[in-house]
């Protein structure tokens, strides 16, 4: 059992005796009035979603889970397949766990990965991945007259972004995967 | 977008001879407010004595003070204000900015023309910048008494539920498990974040007024509405962006009322705050008069379209501690 600080993407929670993931949710306190956190939850086996809304301080039945370092593969199908660095075991992971973060994976990033019962229920990406930019537009004389001061590129795992305009193909960029947005030049 | 914001905010202010104040951020005690949660801080003199303090939550008892001691003027403050233990991000910062302001002899409803006007004030300023602006915060405000919507999203009278037995049992009632010491507030968002706040401002911004005495806050009782206080607050997109009263100017009252959040903070297990006497002694002596609090980071969000506060911070605390 824990309370709604134990709440966090990716954590197991029990409700009415189905467990559900959380796939995103979001701290709200209106000062004057109560604290909550707004919740949207997957169940684990339909793969249903939902909302829950949880008043701060009130008793949420947290599942443990295991956390594992898991190194991403390749894609194989529906599924993504992973390599347990522990055990060299490897994880098939289907594409409705990992959602939307399915675009930043690129071969042979490390992931955390929640288990439960030995089965994948959630993934979580580093919060910065470095990517090569394989296309990138040159940069036109003129581009920041009109406020213009970005450009789309494409990365080597076909993740497109808009960077600034002085990037320039072959470089190493990093990414923030919690925004999608450009995160400055790699330093590697 | 977001300085010229800020400017037209205080340009709106300025026109209607509003005096701009400054109110300390460095306190000797916090707001009572259970569920705001003040910074600690230590500061010294030449000395090197240690004075023990905190960063304020919010101006209104400054404020309030200098109403009372007869500024004889309408009032607005643009400041900082710190709370501990909300999330860095989505919808909070550690450090947000605020717009709070006092109308003398008006009442709740004279804020609510004032917040419909800002914005429309601010979005015309902004579309002489050429920059886009919802349609929606061009408008005039949907506004809504809190008793309509429990007719609405729970299909019940709310004035037979304005005390915390009757509440208790309607709790129970819709399935939840409350505890027999939670509070009437505790009881009463158990059931409205539930059913009724997921649907307010959804496709434009609304009003939320009248809301049960037993969350007065630091509002007066009504007297048109028996069982409510003159409190409302404002939605934009599903976010609270504001929090009006008419203010309180019973010093014996408030003196209570804060004695029970003090009481309630115990009860929840939190930091101990000595009551601001110079506080209840001000209230004494307020002039009868109005005040709104807005979150600018919110109101930049609204018109940028933005739902991360991190995408009009320069430097968001997420971005400081935590990458």
């Amino acid at each position: 059992m824990g309370d709604t600080t134990d709440i966090r993407k990716g954590a197991v929670i029990r409700h009415n005796n189905e467990l559900y993931v959380v796939t995103s949710c979001q701290f709200v306190n209106p000062g004057k009035g109560q604290a909550f956190t707004k919740t949207k939850l997957k169940n684990i086996s339909s793969g249903k979603g939902t909302e829950m809304t949880y008043k701060s301080g009130e008793n949420v039945d947290v599942v443990e889970v295991q956390r594992q370092n898991i190194q991403f593969l390749y894609k194989n199908g529906e599924f993504f397949s992973f390599m347990n660095t522990d055990s060299y075991e490897t994880l098939d992971v289907s594409s409705d766990i990992i959602g939307d973060d399915t675009k930043y994976l690129k071969e042979g990033i490390m992931v955390i990965a929640s288990l439960y019962e030995g089965n994948v229920v959630a993934i979580q990406l580093p919060k910065k991945i470095v990517y090569k930019v394989i296309t990138a537009p040159p940069a036109v004389k003129g581009d920041t007259a009109g406020g213009n001061v970005t450009k789309e590129v494409e990365l080597d795992n076909g993740l497109k972004i808009h960077v600034p305009i002085f990037i320039k193909e072959g470089e190493e960029i990093l990414v923030n995967t919690e925004t999608g947005e450009y995160g400055g030049r790699s330093a590697e | 977008m977001r300085s010229h914001i800020v400017r037209l905010i205080r340009e709106f202010f300025w026109d209607q001879n509003f005096l701009e104040v400054e109110t300390p951020h460095i306190l000797k005690t916090a707001g009572q407010e259970p569920n705001i949660q003040a910074m600690h801080i230590t500061i010294h003199n030449e000395h090197h004595e240690p004075f023990y303090g905190y960063l304020h939550t919010y101006p209104e008892y400054a404020m309030k003070k200098l109403l009372a001691a007869g500024f004889g003027n309408n009032i607005f403050s643009i400041c900082k204000s710190f709370r501990d233990h909300e999330s860095f991000g989505g919808t909070h910062n550690p450090e947000f900015t605020m717009i709070e302001w006092y109308r003398l002899d008006h009442d709740f409803f004279a804020l609510m023309d004032d917040m419909e006007r800002m914005f429309q004030y601010i979005a015309q300023g902004l579309k002489i910048k050429n920059f886009d602006v919802p349609s929606s915060l061009e408008k005039l405000w949907k506004r809504t008494h809190m008793r309509d919507l429990w007719r609405e999203y729970v299909g019940i009278e709310l004035d037979n539920y304005l005390d915390v037995s009757s509440m208790y049992e309607l709790c129970v009632e819709k399935g939840f498990r409350p505890n027999k010491e939670e509070s009437y507030e505790e009881l009463f968002y158990r059931i409205f974040l539930d059913a009724i706040e997921p649907n307010l401002g959804v496709d434009e911004p609304q009003i939320i007024y009248y809301y049960p005495a037993l969350m007065a806050s630091l509002s007066k009782r009504s007297t048109k509405e028996p069982g409510y206080a003159e409190r409302f607050e404002s939605y934009i997109d599903g976010v609270e962006i504001a929090n009006g009263f008419t203010e309180l100017t019973d010093a014996q009252e408030q003196l209570e009322r804060l004695k029970e959040d003090k009481n309630e903070r115990a009860r929840l297990g939190l930091d101990d705050y000595e009551i601001d006497k110079d506080f209840v002694e001000a209230v004494e002596h307020l002039p009868a008069c109005t005040g709104n609090s807005m979150g600018i980071d919110r109101i930049v969000q609204a018109f940028a379209g933005c739902k991360n506060i991190n995408d009009v911070l320069a430097l968001p605390a997420s971005e400081i501690f935590q990458s």
